[in-house]
């Protein structure tokens, strides 16, 4: 999804990784789409073969840990692949966990952006994974940012319409629900929204165009890095 | 099969479609949606023992459930045992016929709001025999008026705005009513007087069964489930073998966690507790029954597909429900589709309990609206798990054939290209 769809965000993690040091690699052309939409829309036989198939391409490079700036790949990696194909041999994190671990190498290197920043909890990492913390230490470490909670947030907070097959099956009700969400929850005074998922980040977007700024959270840090 | 396909889904994507581009409806549903929220956060506010207590019913349902045979037993004893008769329908036809043969045709009478009632469509079939029916809970009264169906199972009429019930009651009066809520709550009070009054039957649904004593417990706050269980001569009272616990205690139990999740009250205005039909034994200690409460008490315990649902291992949780209603007002879908999301029952657990009692058919569609955003769990008293029995439910309507055409073209697109759009990995960068 993020590769093709929301080609910025992939583009800003990698190259945020790569301006903090991180040595990193991706399965380049090989790298396949993780099966949560499979997952989600009741086809579980080609869901398992799919885990398969990228517990193998993973393994087979050496990899012993991935990193994922998509919260659904994230939780069928970790919490679901264990039940379709068994043990897996590399750990598998969010970027925002990550990022979190290797705060030292952010703090002190972003320079001050001023703006009042919401953040969207997404389903599959807030209630699915319970990573509630990261993104939201992740954007104070940002030197001017203020981060003002919405309405609903945490384990609460509700949902941008577009998981779970919705937005293929009925766009027209994903893009509603992120209007709905955005118009109740969002505080007035926020001036930037952050995500930490590429479907959040696409739909809420795509849903409010002119009205609302988006980003996600690699982006807003790589927008940040001054070196 | 591939037209029939296409219907399932282009039926329901039109009334999925007319909820949303809806804005009267949308407007008594997020009213509806912000009035409860609050109130409710204010009640678990003030009533911090209900932490411990959701969990014990949750450990009472799960041993109901498991016990749900014998205790459909002990209950039809326990009601005979007081001179009540009590029934158990296993399917909506036997149901059916059980409300036939009770109420006859010709015959006045008043309901109270009974989902279990719209699950095996009683209305129709009391109508067919020439009953007059009248719905009592003020929501069901509004939609019976306005010819429409239940949006929600606590609050029937939640999509229609004050403006939309001052129309429909100026209709029935004929003459002009103001769109103020306490005078149309007015209004519905002086009409549905007399009907109370002089109805020959009254059928209600129940809260909850207390199998050893056969208690029927009816929770309401306006009024009328009482005076449409003890008015009318003859009570019917239908309701789901899910209802039951083994005890007075555990019902209580149910009892106090029901009212503060199902509308935010600390508890509701009325409790009935209704053991047999009334009785006197005040001239010469003789035993009559029918005193000024009715004289015939009639309890018709539904399976209709709950048997089954017990017997799956994921789906045996929807059992647990004890339908306090708060997962639909808190679901994100449901705030923009409202009654188009679901079919009699609603949200995400509304889902699996169509899908059992009315057929899959029905919800096939309205499953691929649902996010598994997981929300329902968080906010359930229960905290049952709605998403994971979707994406059963998912799984299992596949497999029937209800693939939904745009998810199997990306599951073709994910195994030939390994992507969901179905690009060429050769056009990546
Ligand atoms: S699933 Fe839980 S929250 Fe929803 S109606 Fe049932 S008990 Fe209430």
């Amino acid at each position: 999804m993020s590769r093709l769809r929301s080609k910025g965000i992939s583009d800003s993690t990698m190259a945020l990784l790569g301006k903090m040091g991180i040595e990193f690699d991706t399965l380049g052309a090989e790298e396949g789409c993780c099966g949560s939409v499979l997952l989600r829309t009741g086809q579980t036989g080609a869901a398992s073969r799919v885990a398969e198939e990228t517990v193998r391409r993973i393994a087979s490079r050496g990899f012993g840990e991935v990193i994922t700036a998509c919260p659904g790949c994230y939780r069928t990696m970790s919490s679901e692949y264990p039940q379709i194909v068994g043990d897996i041999p590399f750990r598998v994190r969010h970027i925002s966990q990550f990022l979190m671990e290797k705060e030292g190498l952010l703090r002190g290197r972003l320079g001050t952006v001023n703006a009042r920043v919401s953040y969207h909890d997404p389903c599959h990492l807030g209630r699915h994974m319970g990573v509630y913390e990261e993104p939201r230490q992740l954007i104070r470490l940002i030197p001017g940012v203020e981060l003002l909670e919405m309405k609903y947030n945490r384990s609460r907070a509700l949902c941008c319409g577009s998981g779970g097959g919705v937005r293929s099956a009925f766009p027209e009700l994903s893009r509603e629900v992120a209007r709905s969400v955005v118009a109740d929850n969002l505080p007035g005074e926020a001036d930037l929204l952050v995500t930490a998922c590429p479907f959040c980040n696409f739909n809420i977007k795509e849903a409010c165009p002119k009205s609302l700024r988006v980003l996600d959270l690699p982006e807003l840090l790589l927008s940040a890095w001054r070196g | 099969m591939e037209n029939a396909e296409k219907d399932w889904i282009v039926r329901k994507r039109e009334e999925l479609k007319s909820w949303m581009n809806d804005d009267k409806r949308r407007t008594g549903l997020s009213r509806a949606i912000s009035a409860y929220t609050s109130a409710k956060e204010r009640a678990l506010s003030r009533l911090p023992e209900l932490e411990e207590l959701r969990k014990e019913v949750r450990g009472i349902k799960e041993r109901s459930i498991r016990e749900i045979d014998a205790l459909v037993k002990v209950t039809i004893d326990s009601v005979r045992e007081v001179r009540g008769e009590a029934y158990l329908a296993r399917s909506a036809a036997e149901a059916k016929e059980i409300v036939s043969e009770l109420t006859g045709s010709g015959k006045l009478v008043v309901k109270s709001k009974s989902l279990t009632g719209e699950e095996i469509g009683i209305n129709e079939v009391l109508e067919e025999n020439s009953n007059r029916v009248y719905e009592t809970d003020l929501g069901e009264f509004i939609i019976q008026l306005r010819g429409e169906k239940p949006t929600h199972i606590i609050n029937p009429s939640v999509h229609v705005p004050r403006e939309e019930v001052a129309k429909t009651f100026s209709k029935l009066l004929g003459k002009g009513v103001s769109p103020e809520i306490p005078e149309l709550v007015g209004v519905a009070r002086e009409y549905l007087r007399d009907k109370f009054c002089n109805a020959d039957i009254g059928i209600t649904g129940a809260n909850v069964v207390a199998a050893n004593t056969g208690t029927i417990f009816l929770v309401e706050n306006e009024g009328n489930a009482r005076f449409v269980s003890n008015a009318p001569p003859k009570h019917i009272c239908l309701t789901g073998i899910e209802k039951i616990v083994p005890t007075l205690q555990d019902a209580f139990k149910v009892l106090q966690v029901l009212p503060p999740y199902a509308t935010g009250v600390f508890m509701s205005a009325y409790v009935s507790l209704i053991t047999g039909p009334s009785k006197t034994a005040d001239i010469e200690k003789t035993i009559v029954y029918g005193a000024h409460g009715p004289k015939e008490l009639h309890l018709i315990l539904l399976d209709n597909g709950r048997t089954r649902m017990a017997e799956d291992s994921v789906f045996v949780e929807a059992l647990y429900c004890i339908r306090c209603g708060g997962c639909m007002y808190e679901c994100p879908i449901y705030r923009v589709l409202g009654g188009s999301f679901g079919n009699n029952y609603f949200g995400g657990i509304g889902l699996i309990w169509s899908a059992f009692t009315t057929g899959e058919e029905g919800v096939a569609v309205a499953v691929d609206a649902c996010t598994k955003c997981g929300r329902c769990k968080e906010v359930c008293p229960l905290g049952i798990d709605t998403p994971r029995m979707v994406e059963r439910l998912k799984e299992t309507l596949v497999k029937r054939g209800f693939l939904t055409p745009r998810h199997e073209e990306i599951k073709r697109n994910i195994l030939e290209k390994g992507n969901p759009f179905g690009e060429d990995e050769a056009r990546r960068d």
